[in-house]
């Protein structure tokens, strides 16, 4: 047994399976009710619902993490936290906030 | 079962949660809290709770401790955090707290494993423990689990075949503070959803409800792997492919040499500068302020 | 033992050195002679770390505890074993003998030298020291704490020193009782070489008399997730003339895990314990409720 899965099977399953997992997180908090909390899924009951085995859909979890945002992403991250950190030393909370804040009507 | 045995059992459980939580502290724990195993029935699924690891478990002991220092939170440059965001404290705690236990009560207990073993995924969620042993509630901002006196700790547990008294969850909610809901109302977000916003290339969304509490909640945790794991494992594997599928060999040396190459190459080397990256939904989070504000 | 210290006798010394250990969390504590080490590849004795060497102390602990060897996700203690605690102990004795006693000690890296080598062998030193015997399964197993971590030191202050064991702890009595009727001890038959596994041997009067372990098959269960795998996914991705197979290797879930386990290298260092999970020596010590 191979420990990687074919190409073809990963693009063919990848976006249901992250759809299923946990990569992006809609409604968690436990105070929630059932019928509106939806954690993400287990491989186990990934594979079940799409018809894998545990390994295929583990392995087909794993790489889409990885490849889910490109590097670029991991250079916008250093730029938005230097902005951010330094911002937030000078302006403190409003450095955040001020752009949203609603426009007086003078201005 | 006999009302006085029963009565006594109860006495000897709670004074063993007592002594723990004594014995927590003494490790260096600045919150412990206590949830019976079978609490996590009604929210993972089967292989992911207590009993799953080791059999016959009664109860997970979640210890929190604080990471960076409020002079770290004051520091204009990032890196600082990056760098060394934590030092483990809650792990040393939980080491030291599992072998008292075996030692001193008889019972069995390990250590519950939380680093990641196939993707992202644990074998066992901290953050879960914490909400359910009553340390804190889910946030919007990434979902962390916050404290009401010190907002975001770092967590970690013990499972133990020790039947000990749960505590509480808890039944106010800790995230949105009443400040964030003021903002909300104003602004239509919160603190960390203006400071990370998913509709302006960052990780979070949600709404407050009437009542004042979370009605949904939205979180990119692939971005936020961007952010958080900016340079260690992750890093090191997407660069890594990146150069075993460049042609130009030029460009593959300079890809090898960079800095972004040799920060992800330290943060693979020191762990401890891979733990946690990004700050900044916390940095503006209300919850946990007062105990960083210092001379 | 050699001489002794002016100020403090060597049986003095040792009290102390041992009370510091035992404090610190080792739950077995021994000094080797230096000699005992002749046998050992040059390079790799205590005189050629530090010259003048007069006492090898080696310290054990940091054993997974009862409820360890009880998980039944194998994936735990690989997340947990560490030799971290009993090293970090080494160093605090090492800081002991030079500040209070005004001798060079040198803490034993547990890591490898040139070649893949130790420095110095952990288990040599365990061995003379008293401290416990080799094993079929490999680890120096203690008789009433069965595997454990070991740190050793080196230093120039003289110390009362310990034998190796007359009575080795492995073959256990059971062992060799389940070897007469089934020719098989529990660590060759739950990691048998015949089978695909690693281990096999033969017990003569009580004691081992033959023992063939497959290092390299060990190596892929023990460093499951770790150096060895990342060298080899590494080199079968560069030799995969595929572009989209070389990115799913290098994405692949063990690949992950290896970089995840090399990065935590203070937690997982050993991520393969069936044979021992099986070992009877220490059972007395993970029966807990």
């Amino acid at each position: 047994m191979s420990y990687f899965v074919d190409p073809e099977t990963y693009r063919a399953y990848k976006d249901r399976v992250l759809e299923l997992s946990q990569s992006i997180q809609i409604n968690y908090p436990e105070h929630l009710p059932p019928e509106k909390r939806k954690p993400g899924l287990s491989d186990e009951e990934i594979a079940e619902r799409l018809g894998l085995d545990v390994f295929t859909a583990r392995e087909i979890r794993c790489v889409a993490e990885r490849e889910y945002y490109g590097l670029d992403e991991w250079q916008k991250a250093l730029e938005f936290k230097e902005r951010a950190c330094r911002d937030y030393a000078k302006r403190g909370l409003s450095s955040v906030t001020k752009k949203y804040k609603p426009k007086s009507k003078g201005s | 079962m006999d009302g006085a045995v029963e009565a006594a059992e109860t006495d000897t459980a709670q004074a063993h949660a007592e002594q723990i939580k004594a014995a927590a502290e003494g490790f260096g724990a600045d919150v412990v809290g206590i949830a019976p195993a079978a609490r996590w029935d009604e929210y993972v699924p089967e292989g992911y709770r207590p009993y799953d690891l080791l059999p016959d478990a009664k109860s997970v002991i979640v210890v929190g401790t604080r990471g960076p220092t409020a002079g770290a939170w004051r520091s204009p440059n990032p890196r600082v955090m990056e760098v060394l965001g934590l030092d483990f404290a809650n792990d040393r705690a939980i080491a030291a707290l599992t072998g008292w236990v075996e030692a001193k009560t008889g019972h069995m207990a390990m250590q519950a494993p939380g680093l990641p073993v196939a993707g992202h995924q644990p074998p066992f969620s901290y953050m879960l423990a914490a909400v359910l042993a009553g340390l804190g509630t889910r946030s919007f901002a990434a979902n962390i689990v916050l404290n009401p006196r010190f907002g975001l700790l770092y967590y970690s547990a013990c499972i133990t075949t020790l039947d000990l008294p749960g505590d509480p969850m808890l039944e106010q909610d800790v995230c949105p503070a009443p400040m964030c809901v003021q903002t909300y109302k104003h602004i239509g977000r919160t603190p960390c959803m203006a400071a990370c916003p998913a509709d302006g290339g960052g990780c979070l969304d949600g709404k407050i409800g009437e009542d004042g509490r979370i009605e949904e909640a939205y979180y990119d945790r692939e971005r936020c792997v961007s952010r958080a794991m900016n340079f260690g494992p992750v890093t090191f594997q997407k660069v890594l492919v990146d150069l075993a599928t460049e042609a130009d060999p030029d460009v593959r040396r300079a890809k090898v040499n960079s800095d972004f190459f040799s920060r992800a190459c330290s943060g693979v080397a020191f762990y401890k500068e891979s733990v946690a990256q990004c700050f900044e939904c916390m940095r503006v989070c209300p919850v946990g302020r007062q105990e960083r504000k210092l001379k | 033992m050699n001489d002794q210290s002016p100020t403090l006798s060597a049986e003095a010394a040792r009290k102390m050195i041992e009370d510091t250990a035992r404090k610190g969390g080792a739950l077995v504590f021994g000094i080797a002679d230096p000699a005992g080490f002749a046998a050992a590849p040059e390079g790799h004795r205590p005189e050629d770390l530090l010259p003048g060497t007069r006492s090898v102390i080696v310290v054990g602990g940091a054993k997974p505890r009862a409820g360890d060897w009880a998980s039944t996700d194998f994936r735990h203690m690989e997340l947990s074993s560490t030799n971290d605690r009993v090293t970090a102990l080494a160093m605090k004795i090492a800081n002991l003998i030079e500040r209070e006693l005004g001798y060079y000690a040198l803490t034993v890296p547990p890591g490898v030298d040139a070649g893949q080598q130790p420095f110095i062998s952990l288990s040599l030193a365990a061995e003379l020291a008293g401290c416990g015997s080799r094993s079929l399964a490999g680890p120096v197993l203690h008789h009433d704490h069965g595997f454990v971590y070991f740190g050793a030191l080196l230093t120039t202050l003289p110390l009362p020193y310990d034998a190796p064991l007359e009575t080795p702890a492995c073959p256990a009595p059971t062992c060799v009782s389940m070897f007469e009727e089934e020719g098989v001890t529990p660590c060759t038959k739950v990691c048998n070489k015949a089978e695909g596994g690693c281990l096999s041997g033969r017990i003569e009067n009580g004691r081992w008399a033959e023992r063939s372990y497959d290092a390299a098959r060990c190596t892929a269960r023990v460093y499951n997730h770790w150096i060895p795998s990342f060298q080899k996914v590494v080199a079968d991705a560069l030799d995969e003339p595929d572009a989209d197979r070389r990115r799913m290797m290098l994405n692949s879930g063990l690949f992950t895990r290896t970089l995840w386990s090399m990065t935590y290298a203070n937690i997982s260092q050993g991520q393969c314990f069936e044979c021992v999970r099986v070992c009877p020596v220490d059972a007395r010590t993970r029966d807990l409720r």
